[in-house]
């Protein structure tokens, strides 16, 4: 069968330099290695988001890493570079020689010594250097008291768990505006004043960032000294060229604030290196703002074209491995902040294509060349690249949960489906999550005991039972949030922010940022959802069965009372923009709002629903075992707030309307995910208009993201057979989120993701 | 109370006019195409039928029906269809929907309704609403009423029609519709009665109906619809003829001309009402035939409004 268009095709427009050409060969290969996947602990992590194991994603090394037999493989995501042996000096390590103390003194010092026994690497066509090969977490001990574990287990029974690690959004405008150097100086500046009011404890942590920034500076230096010496060895006067630019560049912002649009670039990618070595990543911003300046200084001194800088982007984009920026958006006041670095920034994906997270911001006044450009990219390279959002939507969002008028304008997308206010907020986005499957199962259970014979009734206990997990959350939370600036302070990351060098706090701590709400992803929606509109219909209004029968059907997965499950399985289902079941999907979705915006952090925030989670769909629902809505304890829980799979049979502008009847401004994001066959355009379209006129369209009626592949499925079932083929090696789909390379993927998400790709044929 | 039956509704559809559209399939067709892809649109009445991926084999189906019209032995429900009145009990009883009816009763306003659901596709693709069937005309009353609600409302209408009709019920359409599809299958009557049971005079005097009114308000979109038939429309002779006859009567109102490659995904449609198919094991257009047939359409239409639409094989 073939169509005119051919999914994950070689990208058009701009050539690529041979030496661009063999960076991203290194780079894919890289990736097609396995040398950039990240892992989690077990299926409870993907599910929960804790593992009951490590603090947080799983350790690729070192004592708290798992073997393969355990952990699980999320696909290459990452920009560290495994090189297949733990960290040479885990027994050196300061925390290890001198004693582990959960201060920011120790885990300074411990930083230091790390990134100071981290080798500086310059590779050959490179003009944008650094990468990293080991996380702190494999070297020094990573884990919270056991006081914080008994919490979990207890909250994980309810439904419920979570993490607190990055997964925020720096401000990379304030180190390019000071450079290493004068953030040392605000470090300096700032310890001064907190011992001139006598602040101890204050005075203590800039004393610990102090060594976290000489460590960096020295780090950044050696980058200069290693080109240097390769310069001198290098006979090819092209490379030998190159080699001096690097150290020249390095050198300059060892200490200095970076001059040119190079040295931004090279300024940015170190940042990320020195700041992911942490532990794990965070989103970086508006990279069209961050640059624009120096690339409009550049090109006016005629020392940068267009090519110049798409060239230097594409090696910053093959350099980290796919990095979480975002593209136009407005501007502080409200107008298009498109410019020329958002056009030069998708042009350098253009180029080069494959996995990345970029995404751009729509709104109703975007430049409408740029947006058509935009899903032109995704659809002609069919990677789900650039992620479509909704930037009115995002800040609409914040100002409803509390944010200012002054950060709200600057939010960035930032990650899978969540966005940040730009230096200005910790808030544990896709971090901690809420399997609303589990309270409904206790309610069926207490709706049984107390013979409650009608629909409101039970709704009533559904919503306590939300309640008490929400209430657990919370306490769980709060302990994590107690210990987490002493267990694992985020030293590099709150240089960049607003708030914690000028409070003398850890951007884990509190006061320190703006904003440090709770993010949540809610996991399930969908299956609570059709589950309650077959109950209220099933066993309250037509009382065929009785909630004792559907629980006893539920226990054996439905086996010998198929059709019990056929009736429950066929009532009206949601994504079919029927108004019935919607109604019920705003119910649900409301209610577990309003539970989670009711309840503060020790911080002082709220907490915030993300009806999103996403990769704990998969292995959720053999956990979860069959549910009321006819699933089969086999079947996973739907994606998000997508439909279930298979479900949705109106088409995808049904599906659309369906999730739109929820108002995402009161929510923390919730992506519309579309597997689109190539054979849905059969000729007659041009599929990146249809991408265009579609998602402007969701968009405008209050949808916040749409993530879109479009991918062969006959192709993708082949390929979970026969991986190894070498035609398959360069498939990217969207994953969730993020995008992965599928023959990369853990066998279950690829099962999962080949079973939602629909909308085949209209 | 005006009503018409209605077998399916199309949410999102971008093959059936201009734009991104909800095509509604009416019921009730004059021809009878051998290789017709909605058999279920033929008949004017309700159609049972049953679905053997979804069947459970609980045979609630055979309990319920009064008529004994439905049996068993060992294997799935056995449907007399002698002794069927469609009454739909069976249908109620299926816990599974593997019964259906096809066929849903709708009045005008039910079915304004459904389709306003996308209105705001339909704005930003500049699409709209078609009717199709089954053959639309034959409930041209009830698409009268239902495109003048649609008209008022502002919405783009389209009609895909298979020509066979009574001139005086097109003409009364054509002033509230924006865009006739019309199916032109073949231009030998003779063939034209194997393939379809009827021969084509009235189908060419209704087009030239079309024609005219286009003449006369240029604001009418003339879109040609030829199928391509393996073994039967799908040849160099049949698309030619066509095409002669195109540029000589119709070319100056003419905005497309869509060569629409035959697939046999339907299959499971006849399956479910116990009709066999001659088509049933007909591959695709191969890409080579249908650049040759192309060329052949576009030996008499200019190149650009000349296009193969649907799936073809490698």
């Amino acid at each position: 069968m073939s169509t005119a268009f051919a999914p994950n095709s070689r990208p058009q427009g701009f050539a690529a330099s041979s030496r661009l050409d063999r960076l991203a060969v290194r780079s894919h290969d890289l990736s097609k290695g396995n040398r950039r996947n990240v892992y989690v602990d077990n299926r409870e992590f993907l599910v929960y988001h804790w593992s009951g194991k490590s603090s947080a994603f799983s350790p690729a090394t070192g004592e708290q890493a798992l073997g393969d037999d355990e952990r699980i493989n999320l696909g290459d995501h990452n920009c560290r570079v495994d090189v297949g042996v733990p960290y040479p000096y885990v027994a050196e390590m300061p925390s290890k020689r001198d004693g582990l103390e959960l201060t920011a003194a120790n885990w300074a010092k411990d930083y230091a010594f790390f990134l100071d026994h981290s080798p500086a690497e310059v590779y050959p066509d490179e003009t944008i250097v650094g990468e990293f090969h080991w996380q702190l977490d494999e070297a020094r001990f990573y884990k919270f008291p056991d006081e914080v574990y008994g919490l979990g287990f207890a909250l994980r029974e309810l439904g419920a768990g979570g993490i607190s690690l990055a997964h925020t959004c720096p401000d990379l405008g304030i180190g390019l505006t000071l450079g290493w150097g004068g953030l040392l100086e605000k470090v300096r500046e700032n310890r001064a004043r907190f011992e001139g009011y006598g602040a101890a404890d204050r005075v203590e942590y800039l004393d610990a960032s102090e060594q976290v920034v000489l460590a960096i500076i020295r780090y950044v230096g050696r980058h200069a000294d290693r080109a240097a010496e390769l310069a001198a060895a290098e006979t090819d006067p092209d490379q030998k060229r190159l080699y001096e630019k690097v150290a020249a560049n390095c050198a300059a912002i060892a200490t200095g604030a970076p001059a040119t649009f190079e040295q931004a670039v090279q300024w940015i990618q170190l940042f990320q290196v020195v700041e992911r070595i942490n532990g794990h990543g965070n989103g970086y911003g508006r990279l069209d703002q961050l640059l624009i300046d120096f690339y409009r200084r550049d090109t006016a001194a005629g020392v940068l074209t267009r090519e110049d800088a798409r060239s230097l982007i594409a090696e910053l984009f093959l350099k980290y491995g796919g990095n979480y920026f975002s593209f136009a958006g407005r501007n502080r006041e409200l107008k298009d902040a498109t410019n020329e670095v958002s056009w030069v920034g998708l042009e350098a994906y253009d180029m080069i294509g494959g996995y990345n997270h970029i995404g751009v911001m729509w709104h109703p006044e975007i430049d409408p060349a740029y947006y058509a450009y935009a899903c032109d990219v995704v659809s002609r390279h069919g990677c789900g690249v650039p992620t479509l959002i909704n930037y009115d939507v995002l800040r609409a969002s914040e100002l409803y949960s509390g944010y200012s008028e002054e950060d709200a304008w600057n939010v960035s997308y930032s990650g899978c489906q969540w966005y940040c206010a730009v230096g200005n907020e910790y808030s544990d986005h896709d971090l901690n999550c809420l399997v609303l499957v589990k309270p409904m199962q206790r309610a069926i259970d207490i709706a049984i005991r107390d013979g409650i014979q009608n629909f409101e009734s039970f709704w009533r206990v559904y919503t306590e039972e939300v309640e008490k997990t929400a209430v657990a959350l919370v306490a769980f939370k709060n302990k994590v949030y107690e210990w987490h600036p002493k267990v694992w302070p985020e030293m590099v990351t709150s240089l960049c922010m607003h708030g914690p060098i000028e409070h003398g706090r850890d951007v884990t701590d509190s006061p320190s940022v703006n904003n440090a709400f709770t993010s949540v992803n809610v996991l399930g929606v969908p299956n609570v959802v059709d589950s309650m509109f077959a109950i209220k219909k099933v066993v309250f209004e037509d009382r065929r069965f009785t909630l004792a029968q559907l629980r006893e059907a539920m226990d054996v997965n439905w086996q010998g009372q198929e059709v019990m499950r056929q009736v429950m399985l066929n009532q009206e289902k949601f994504g079919n923009d029927l108004d019935g079941v919607d109604a019920m999907y705003v119910r649900v979705a409301d209610q577990v709002l309003d539970t989670l915006e009711h309840k503060r952090n020790i911080k002082g925030f709220t907490f915030r629903p993300s009806l999103f989670q996403y990769m704990g769909h998969t292995y959720a629902g053999p956990m979860m075992g069959a549910t009321p809505d006819g699933r089969r304890a086999e079947e996973p829980l739907a994606h998000g707030c997508n439909p279930m799979h298979g479900r949705n049979t109106a088409g995808i502008t049904a599906t659309a309307n369906s999730l739109m009847k929820v108002d995402f401004s009161r929510f923390q994001g919730g992506s519309l995910q579309i597997e689109l066959q190539p054979r849905f355009f059969d000729g007659k379209d041009n599929i990146g208009s249809f991408i265009e006129k579609f998602s402007r369209t969701y968009m405008a009626h209050g949808g916040v993201q749409i993530n879109l592949n479009v991918i062969d499925l006959a192709q993708l079932q082949d390929a979970i057979v026969h991986p190894d083929k070498p035609e398959y090696q360069d498939i990217v789909v969207k994953v969730t989120g993020y995008s992965a390379h599928f023959v990369l993927l853990d066998r279950e998400f690829q099962k999962e993701f080949v079973s939602r790709v629909n909308y085949a044929e209209v | 109370m005006l009503t018409a039956r209605v077998f399916d509704i199309h949410r999102g559809t971008t093959h059936d006019g201009p734009g991104l559209r909800t095509t509604v399939f009416f019921k009730g067709c004059p021809l009878a195409c051998r290789w017709c892809q909605n058999p279920e649109g033929i008949g004017f009445g309700p159609q049972l039928q049953w679905h053997a991926r979804k069947c459970i084999g609980c045979y609630s189906c055979e309990a319920a029906c009064d008529r004994g019209a439905i049996s068993h032995e060992s294997g799935p429900p056995i449907v007399n269809r002698e002794l069927c009145d469609m009454c739909g009990a069976c249908v109620a009883a299926c816990p599974a929907k593997a019964t259906t009816l096809s066929g849903t009763e709708y009045t005008v306003d039910q079915l304004i309704g459904a389709v306003m659901k996308d209105r705001k596709f339909f704005e930003t693709f500049e699409g709209g609403v078609t009717a199709s069937g089954g053959e639309p005309t034959s409930q041209a009353a009830f698409v009268y009423e239902f495109f003048k609600g649609l008209k008022a409302a502002g919405i783009h209408t389209a009609l895909d029609t298979c020509g066979l009709t009574a001139g005086a019920s097109l003409e009364r359409l054509l002033p509230l519709t924006d865009c006739v599809l019309f199916d032109l299958k073949f231009i030998d009557s003779g063939m034209h009665r194997d393939h379809t049971g009827q021969p084509n005079a009235a189908i060419l005097a209704n087009l030239a109906r079309v024609v005219e009114f286009a003449r006369a308000n240029r604001g009418l979109a003339l879109w040609i619809r030829t199928p391509l038939i393996p073994g039967a429309s799908a040849s160099a002779e049949n698309v030619s003829a066509i095409g002669r006859f195109i540029r000589s009567d119709v070319l100056d109102v003419l905005d497309r001309w869509e060569l629409c490659a035959f697939n046999s995904l339907c299959r499971e449609k006849y399956q479910k009402l116990n009709l066999a198919w001659e088509y049933e094991g007909v591959g695709l257009l191969s890409h080579a035939a249908a650049e040759d047939l192309l060329g052949a359409a576009r030996e008499y239409v200019p190149a650009d409004m000349v296009a193969v639409t649907g799936i073809l094989a490698e």
